[in-house]
């Protein structure tokens, strides 16, 4: 606004109207207005107006004289105001370096996004990872992996456990029920430690298990017994059990291992000393088989001089495999069996057995 | 219209011409030690004299929120967000001008902001409660009949209503800067030059922006002559 400006037309006059009637011009313009007024009727009615729209603005009722007249408003904002400056005030938490703290951030404000996100990753890792993994190199032709548990039976647990049940699928599997401290089920194939380390115990400690169980394990090892542990517990049932049974289960189990020397000297032992005649006869039927089927049997411990034996010097002058010890000691003690073995079906078998070993050695 | 204690003080300022900073900052002299001192303490972190400040300025500044948002829940945000401006920022007030100036600055900026954002998104607010407005309600027979009290003069009190709601609605039709600058002129009674202060702009931008205003509302009430 220039204060030197002359101020004499209405054209200049009016648009100050609206500073004059505020009190927002100089005292020169305002001089000058007011002698331009005395002489114009036009900007005097046009004073006149704004005059009255001023008076009209003064007399709007505000809007904070409406909404503040008790003063609640202020004290909630003051309320407010003093909340935030506590917030603002209060010593930030140093939690310092915080790896991965965007993705903490990112997934705290989405966590819909955030479930796909981590059901999407544990698909990737569980089908992905194992190929990975060094121990899965040699699994790539799509076989199971094997993965053995870390054995739960404890001696202390073998000791007191009983044999509550013994399960067997037609598959192989085996599924031992044991009543120990704590009721336990192990269900594993034969290859199973712990399956195999109960069932080895129970066969090898007959005064403490029935007759049956250890039948049920005799028959559960059978398809280890090419496993050493396993054939070692089979070899002590066929020796030394107390039921006829389980011994004649436990050599009909080792009946595919006839010609391997320890269980050849076992059978040996079953011919002589066994009380049992269907258990002599099996074991003669095994090592008749084992004649059969192998050439020419690897040679067996020295035979300790039996200064009572009645068939001492009673042998048949011309046996069969002259030169192989084993096989002259198996038709000796099939001999002995002939002449005075007590069961006559034993003494019949073992002929029978003699004649057949006869042929085969013809042949 | 009420007016309070500082703007009294800048409205009396503004016939000296020491520039615009000075005449907002000319105050009576033992109020301002008191709120320089009380500053001082609060940029040093003394939050019992920043608390001390808002408790001597916020009424107005509420006052001033309530008449250009005329929302109370508008003028609660605007509270809020000016005086924790000012609270982040007084570290860098360099005593340049009065703290009132530096105040008022933050809170019209504010309101400003606030008005844009509901001018730019009206769909998103709700519609402005205005005093008149609320008194008036719904009129039925009662309201047309004539008044026999000899001290009341009905023609003029309809008139009157009339005018106000015609210039609530035109101050709805002003822009922000416009409508900040009418209130501050006729109901915070500032002067034009303190206003272009707080405003962060010239004596004249103001006075051209309350001449669009007035030609806005008299437009308005043209029809009512």
């Amino acid at each position: 606004m220039s204060e030197t400006r002359k101020l004499a037309r209405c054209e200049d006059v009016a648009p100050l109207l609206v500073f004059y009637t505020c009190d927002e011009l100089t005292s020169e313009e305002r001089e000058q207005i007011v002698a331009h007024l005395a002489i114009c009727d036009g900007c005097r009615a046009q004073l006149s107006e704004e005059d009255a729209l001023q008076t009209a603005i003064d007399r709007m009722p505000q809007a904070a004289d409406q909404f503040e007249s008790s003063g609640v408003l202020l004290a909630q904002c003051r309320s407010e105001l003093s909340e935030s400056l506590d917030e603002l005030s209060a010593p930030k938490v140093n939690e310092g370096w915080q790896p991965f703290g965007f993705v903490r951030a990112w997934m705290a404000l989405r966590p819909g996004w955030s479930a796909a996100a981590l059901l999407l990753v544990g698909a990737i890792v569980g089908t992905q990872a194992f190929q990975w993994l060094p121990f899965s190199t040699g699994n790539g032709n799509g076989s199971a992996l094997k993965v053995f548990a870390a054995p739960r039976i404890t001696p202390e647990t073998l000791n007191k456990m009983e044999l509550s049940g013994i399960n067997s699928s037609p598959t192989g599997k085996i599924q031992l029920q044991l009543q120990a401290e704590q009721p336990m089920t192990l269900s594993s194939d034969e290859d199973d430690a712990d399956v195999r380390r109960v069932l080895t115990f129970v066969i090898t400690n007959s005064d403490r298990f029935d007759a049956g169980v250890r039948l049920d394990c005799v028959e559960a090892l059978r398809a280890a017994a090419s496993d050493e542990q396993a054939r070692a517990a089979l070899l002590a049932a066929a020796r030394k059990d107390q039921n006829p049974a389980v011994r004649l289960k436990a050599l009909d189990a080792l009946r595919d291992m006839a010609g391997m020397p320890a269980v050849r000297d076992v059978l040996l032992e079953t011919l002589q000393h066994d009380s049992n005649p269907g258990v002599r006869v099996e074991a003669i039927n095994l090592l008749v088989r084992a004649i059969e089927s192998g050439s020419e049997l690897p040679e067996l411990a020295p035979e300790a001089p039996d200064s009572e034996s009645p068939v001492q010097g009673t042998a048949p002058q011309a046996l069969p495999f002259p030169g192989r010890d084993t096989e002259q000691r198996i038709l000796r003690a099939l001999d002995e069996l002939r002449q005075h073995d007590s069961n006559r079906y034993v003494r019949l078998r073992s002929a029978a057995a003699l004649r057949q070993i006869a042929q085969q050695d013809m042949q | 219209m009420p007016l309070s204690r500082w703007v009294l003080a800048l409205a009396d300022s503004s016939g000296r011409t020491s520039g615009s900073a000075a005449a907002l900052a000319t105050v009576t002299s033992l109020p301002n030690l008191d709120e320089r001192a009380l500053v001082s303490q609060a940029q040093a972190g003394n939050r019992a004299a920043f608390e001390d400040l808002v408790r001597r300025y916020d009424r107005d500044v509420l006052r001033l929120a309530l008449n250009l948002m005329k929302r109370p829940e508008d003028a609660r945000d605007v509270y809020q967000e000016a005086f924790l401006k000012v609270y982040r920022n007084l570290h860098r007030f360099r005593f340049e001008c009065s703290f009132y100036t530096w105040l008022y600055r933050i809170v019209t900026n504010v309101c400003l902001d606030h008005l844009r954002r509901r001018q730019a998104r009206p769909e998103d607010q709700a519609p402005e409660i205005h005093p008149n407005r609320m008194e008036e309600g719904p009129r039925d027979f009662f309201d047309y009949q004539k008044e026999h009290r000899p001290t009341l003069d009905p023609e003029r009190s309809l008139m009157g209503k009339e005018i106000q709601s015609r210039i609530a609605l035109a101050m709805e039709r002003l822009s922000p800067r416009e409508r900040v600058v009418f209130e501050m002129k006729h109901y915070q009674g500032l002067k034009l030059r303190a206003i272009g202060d707080a405003l962060g702009t010239t004596e004249e931008t103001v006075k051209n922006s309350l001449f669009r205003a007035t030609r806005k509302l008299r437009s308005e009430l043209a029809s009512l002559r």
